[in-house]
């Protein structure tokens, strides 16, 4: 019943030379400009191995961020006051792969393999195996997965020694050989309390392994030749984003065993992804240096923005939103507000006419039809004589007033090139 | 109306003007490219900051901080044939410091191996189809990137009338032209990287990259300065070929498993979207 309202999304991404950017994504794409992105981390100060491995949300609240380094240091950001403590991560070689609290403490894992739950006591050490990546358990904090390469998809209790699930591979394959195994990102399903992990490998297959069942996955995908590099859920139950090396993007419905959806558009390899609950979105970020947004169910490209460095890692703020430091933000939000007490004289009665009817056609047309009766009758007050809110309405009006200007503009241009072509065309003649 | 009708109104009027008039500059597809975000030349000082950084960061800093002497390797498919062969020659007598060896039915990725162990720091495959060299994969070592061109119209010296014994061994002077995007500085480092930092400007030899409309062309000259010293003469010493940049990896090697930075194959139709877009 609404024309669609302008939301805002709050995007942090991490860059592969150790840049931490803000974003603050607007559905409306008038909106979205170079001002909306916010470098955090000074970028004069970047050193080498300063690159960012993994970033993770602290809390539930989505107001602090984990920001683990190649360097081995964690750092915490915290989304209303900035960068507030860092830690380095030297109990063992490898970069940072996966980050996590569980009750109030840090976990850490390296690429070596050692994952370690910080506390002031006694240090927790799980020794599990070369690592690609680790991940916490969304619904229990104390449950966590691993994986890597030659490395299959283990699920750990933090207090426990020996892991509480052991992935086994798939038999071997018509040839009597063996399928290798190469886990490059993991995701523990939501609602699940982690018995349910969905995997993705550089060979090229997405796996679901049901800890209740079996051992061996429940269902597995194979993407010939196709390397994939990152893993998410996605919206419904049962429906994973898979990124790809070579830069394809799908998602997989692991209901049906079957590759669902394509999204096109990057050039080189997804690193990151994340969906976007309100407003069906998916959020990628990757090596060409770019991010983008998918909306969900059309698979259209909605944005594109180039970031400079190769981007590494991002991350989506849900829960709350946080406001751009600088202050420009603060000042159109005035001009708005200005704007919609004008506008309400007129809303009151109009309102509830509106409620009652129904929109017809599509958004352009209804943005258009009032405009062409302002350039026809600009000093006519406001008919909004087709559906939709008046504040759009309202818009339109500042709108009619510019283009008409530039008409006018676009005239007198135009007369004057037609003078300066007689005046040519005469001294031809008097030549 | 025809285009000579008013040719002689158009030329009275130029004679009206007379000669002062500023020359026109005639559209080309370069001139009328689509502007690039990623190019340099059109960013806030921020962004130029950050993407120097990125540069100053990147696996290929380390060369132009000058602190290693580049060696190269080159290579070839399997039993190369002549023209390969020749123009794998004259590629080691270009590139200083450059050793040939034929493949013996290694995998690329072994050899890369080696290459590291050896202290190679740029390994060349030059791939080989109907006789005529069509492949051209650069490697830089120890960890990447990777960049594959489809190699073309590649002419060897003999096919240029000329001899390679021309060719001194002297460092020559490196020119990259046209590198403008983010993906073509890249590029263009990469291929820089091949040669020593210091050139002996007594050979006076220059080797030349020039990018135009996405493909990187080879020239090789040998220079003299007129007795003004205002102009130059060139002399091509050869070979010459065309590259045109199929993929960049990130890391060493891994066509199947490997993380790309930037690929055209299955995309063409998205990326290629206007006659006027280029990447380099």
């Amino acid at each position: 019943m609404k024309i669609e309202e302008d939301k805002e999304v709050d995007i942090f991404v991490a860059s592969r030379i150790g840049s931490f950017k803000h974003i603050k994504y607007h559905t409306d794409p008038t909106k979205n400009c170079k001002k909306n992105i916010e470098n955090l981390i000074n970028i004069k100060d970047l050193r080498k191995d300063d690159s960012i491995t993994r970033l993770e949300w602290g809390n539930a609240e989505q107001t602090e961020i984990l920001v683990g380094k190649k360097n081995q240091q964690i750092q915490l950001y915290s989304t209303i006051s900035g960068f507030t403590k860092s830690f380095t991560a030297d109990f063992a070689p490898g970069h940072i792969v996966g980050l996590g609290r569980s009750k109030g403490k840090i976990v850490a894992a390296l690429s070596s393999g050692v994952v370690k739950l910080w506390t002031r006591k006694h240090k927790d050490l799980i020794n599990v195996g070369k690592l690609d990546r680790m991940r916490m358990c969304p619904d229990d904090d104390t449950v966590f997965a691993t994986g890597g390469d030659e490395n299959d998809l283990k699920i750990w209790r933090l207090d426990e020694a020996a892991p509480t699930f052991t992935a086994k591979n798939l038999p071997h394959d018509w040839l009597q050989l063996r399928r290798a195994v190469w886990v490059s990102d993991l995701a523990l399903l939501p609602g699940e309390g982690g018995r349910l992990a969905a995997v993705c490998s550089r060979h090229g297959y997405v796996r679901l392994y049901d800890t209740r069942a079996q051992r061996r996955p429940v269902i597995n995908v194979d993407f010939e030749n196709m390397a994939a590099t990152c893993i998410a859920t996605s919206f419904d139950e049962r429906q994973v984003l898979v990124g790809f090396g070579r830069g394809q993007l799908h998602q997989v419905d692991l209901r049906k065993g079957k590759p669902d959806k394509g999204y096109k558009g990057a050039a080189g390899a997804v690193t990151d992804i994340a969906a976007v609950r309100h407003g069906r979105l998916i959020v990628s970020c990757s090596l060409d240096r770019q991010i983008r947004v998918h909306d969900y169910a059309s698979k259209e490209l909605v944005y594109q923005k180039y970031l400079t460095s190769k981007l590494s890692c991002l991350l989506v703020q849900e829960a709350r939103a946080t406001p751009l430091a600088r202050a420009e933000g603060g000042e159109v939000k005035e001009e708005e507000e200005q704007v919609k007490v004008e506008a309400e004289g007129e809303r009151d009665d109009l309102d509830a006419l509106f409620e009652m009817m129904d929109t017809v056609g599509e958004k352009p047309k209804k943005k258009k039809l009032p405009n062409l009766q302002e350039t026809e009758l600009p000093a006519k007050k406001i008919r909004p004589s087709t559906g939709g809110s008046t504040d759009t309405v309202v818009v339109d009006t500042d709108d009619a007033i510019r283009k008409l200007l530039r008409s006018t503009e676009k005239e007198k241009k135009r007369r004057e090139q037609r003078k300066r072509e007689k005046k040519a065309k005469s001294v031809f003649h008097n030549a | 109306m025809a285009r000579g009708k008013d040719k002689k109104k158009r030329k009275l009027e130029k004679k009206q003007e007379g000669e002062d008039a500023p020359k026109q500059v005639p559209h080309t597809l370069e001139s009328l490219r689509e502007k690039d975000e990623t190019m340099l030349a059109n960013v806030d000082d921020e962004e130029k900051l950050e993407a120097q950084k990125d540069m100053e960061l990147d696996e290929l800093s380390t060369y132009y901080e000058n602190s290693y002497e580049p060696k190269v390797l080159i290579t070839y498919s399997d039993n190369p044939h002549s023209k390969t062969r020749i123009f794998g020659k004259e590629l080691c007598r270009i590139i200083p410091n450059s050793i040939s060896r034929y493949r013996q039915r290694s995998s690329v990725k072994r050899i890369v191996a080696s290459a590291i162990r050896e202290n190679v720091t740029d390994v060349i495959v030059v791939n080989e189809n109907q006789k005529q060299p069509n492949g051209f994969l650069l490697i830089h070592l120890p960890n990447g990137p990777t960049a594959h061109f489809r190699l073309s119209s590649c002419k060897i010296t003999p096919e240029l009338r000329k001899d390679y014994k021309e060719i001194t061994n002297h460092r020559p002077e490196v020119i990259l032209n046209n590198f403008s995007t983010r993906l073509g500085l890249t590029v263009g480092r990469m291929l820089g990287a091949l040669f020593h930092y210091e050139p002996q400007f007594r050979g006076r030899r220059a080797v030349t990259f020039h990018n135009q409309r996405d493909y990187i062309f080879f020239r090789h000259h040998r220079y003299e300065f007129t007795s003004d010293g205002k102009r130059a003469k060139l002399c091509e010493l050869g070979p010459r070929f065309t590259l045109k940049l199929i993929s960049l990896q990130q890391g060493t090697f891994d066509s199947k498993r490997g993380d790309y930075e930037w690929i055209i194959a299955g995309r063409r139709h998205q990326m290629e979207t206007s006659r006027r877009k280029f990447f380099l």
